[in-house]
């Protein structure tokens, strides 16, 4: 009856899943490839880029070993950008996830076509989303966690003083954290639905995951008798039309 | 509901207006009569779970006249009245509704599934989502001890003038407590998380 945590990942678990997303590194010294569980990591080799866990990066950068380049939507344009777009352009809505890898067509200019084949290699943990190859303007899954472990661990490797990437950062969470507590504002009637939540980073399901849920409860609570008695209404109205259906069917 | 749901019970004690629609002898104490019949027609409120037994309960018709007829006939208690309604109807926020009852939706909803009242549905579940949404900017704002600055968003809510947002927060009733509850425990625990960035 009493689960001790409530459902879902909590803050701390998304915070350490969110370590497993890539970074872009310039490494300062050699370091021969480590075999890890998650797959061999490249062999660091001093002026050349190479892409790592961001909890590898980390402690390479606390260990000056390394400088960690900031993903390209952490740049104060591309935040002041989204500021933007969440609350002039799409007041209604969340900025959009970033789009899936996709590369020039070789034959067909102007067109572009997808580098991964299937979904499955192009959903947000598995998608680069944090190196700098990620594209600008988009908030990819894990992006509160990372930009928050880069501010406070990698701020001297801001292209900005960070103090700026910092508070617009901030604007942009409050921003949206004001969406997600009017995002049920839309259940007043019957037949309304929760604010579509497509781009909405882990770290603010997980933040708000109890509140929306406890309205949607609620909701459902209180609509529970009328409900019950729709149901019986076209349950006691609905057998002649089954049997219409039924009928239709054998006739095709 | 669960039968071990504390909340579930103390809402079976909210007493409810009741009309007898017998004389039962020597019942006459509920009116401060001791000793004589209690009158058709007389009004007294019951619990919750006694009103429900005793107005599905069937009494088989004692005379020719009553056939179907139950014991009592219940109305609507004074916290889901016309008054309050018409009030929430006008401002959701506006009302504390712990002081109608500290299981309001509670207890409407159990009044709603003993009778068929569509405008109450409507009405309450309008006033349960807008005021949701102004808990959640409570819980939000709540024991930061001020350290959050406000963005554009916090401008035109009643927050920071002390006095209303504690007004409001104490006329939440239980539904409305635990879900500001949540929703404080999901702000606090991520800004604990932020706060704790730095010293990983």
């Amino acid at each position: 009856m009493a689960h001790p945590l409530p459902p879902g990942l909590t803050q701390a678990e998304v915070a350490f899943v969110a370590e497993m997303e890539l970074v872009t590194i310039i490494p300062r010294q050699r370091l021969e490839s480590i075999d890890l569980l998650s797959g061999k990591t490249p062999v660091l080799r001093p002026p050349h880029r190479a892409e790592l866990p961001l909890w590898l990066a980390l402690l390479l950068k606390k260990q000056r070993r390394a400088n960690i380049v900031p993903p390209p939507w952490l740049h104060p344009a591309s935040l002041t950008e989204i500021i933007l777009r969440e609350t002039k352009e799409n007041p209604e809505a969340f900025s959009p996830p970033p789009p899936p890898p996709s590369r020039a067509h070789p034959r067909e200019p102007g067109r572009a076509r997808r580098l991964a084949e299937s979904d499955a290699d192009i959903s947000p943990p598995f998608q680069p989303s944090c190196t700098a190859a990620a594209p600008a303007g988009y908030l990819p899954y894990h992006w509160l966690e990372v930009a928050e472990a880069l501010l406070a661990h990698a701020g001297d490797d801001m292209p900005v003083p960070a103090g700026e990437v910092r508070s617009l950062l901030r604007d942009l969470v409050e921003v949206r954290a004001a969406k997600m507590r009017s995002s049920t504002s839309q259940l007043e009637g019957f037949g309304g639905g929760l604010m579509s939540l497509r781009g909405v980073g882990a770290m603010e399901l997980a933040e708000s995951r109890g509140f929306v849920l406890g309205v949607v409860d609620g909701v459902r609570k209180i609509g529970a008798s009328a409900e019950a008695t729709r149901r019986e209404e076209e349950e006691a109205g609905g057998g002649r039309h089954d049997d219409d259906e039924s009928d239709d069917d054998m006739g095709i | 509901m669960s039968y071990y749901d504390v909340d579930s019970i103390l809402t079976d004690a909210e007493k409810i207006p009741c009309t007898f629609q017998f004389d039962i002898p020597d019942l006459g104490y509920l009116e401060n009569n001791p000793g004589q019949t209690l009158k058709t027609g007389a009004r007294v409120g019951l619990p919750l779970w006694l009103a429900e037994m005793l107005a599905i309960a069937n009494t088989g018709g004692i005379g020719p006249d009553d056939q179907g007829k139950s014991f009592v006939a219940f109305d609507l208690p004074p916290a889901l009245g016309n008054d309050v309604m018409q009030a929430l109807k006008a401002d959701p926020r506006a009302i504390p509704i712990r002081d109608q009852s500290a299981h309001f939706y509670s207890l409407a909803t159990h009044m709603m599934d003993l009778s068929d009242e569509p405008e109450l549905g409507t009405v309450l579940r309008k006033t349960f989502v807008t005021r949701a949404g102004e808990i959640a900017l409570h819980a939000r704002k709540a024991g930061g001890g001020g350290s959050s600055k406000g963005g554009a968003s916090e401008e035109g809510s009643n927050l920071g003038v002390g006095g209303a947002g504690e007004e409001f927060l104490r006329g939440l009733d239980e539904w409305e407590r635990k879900l500001f509850r949540k929703a404080h425990d999901g702000a606090r625990a991520g800004k604990e998380w932020m706060e704790g960035v730095k010293k990983f």
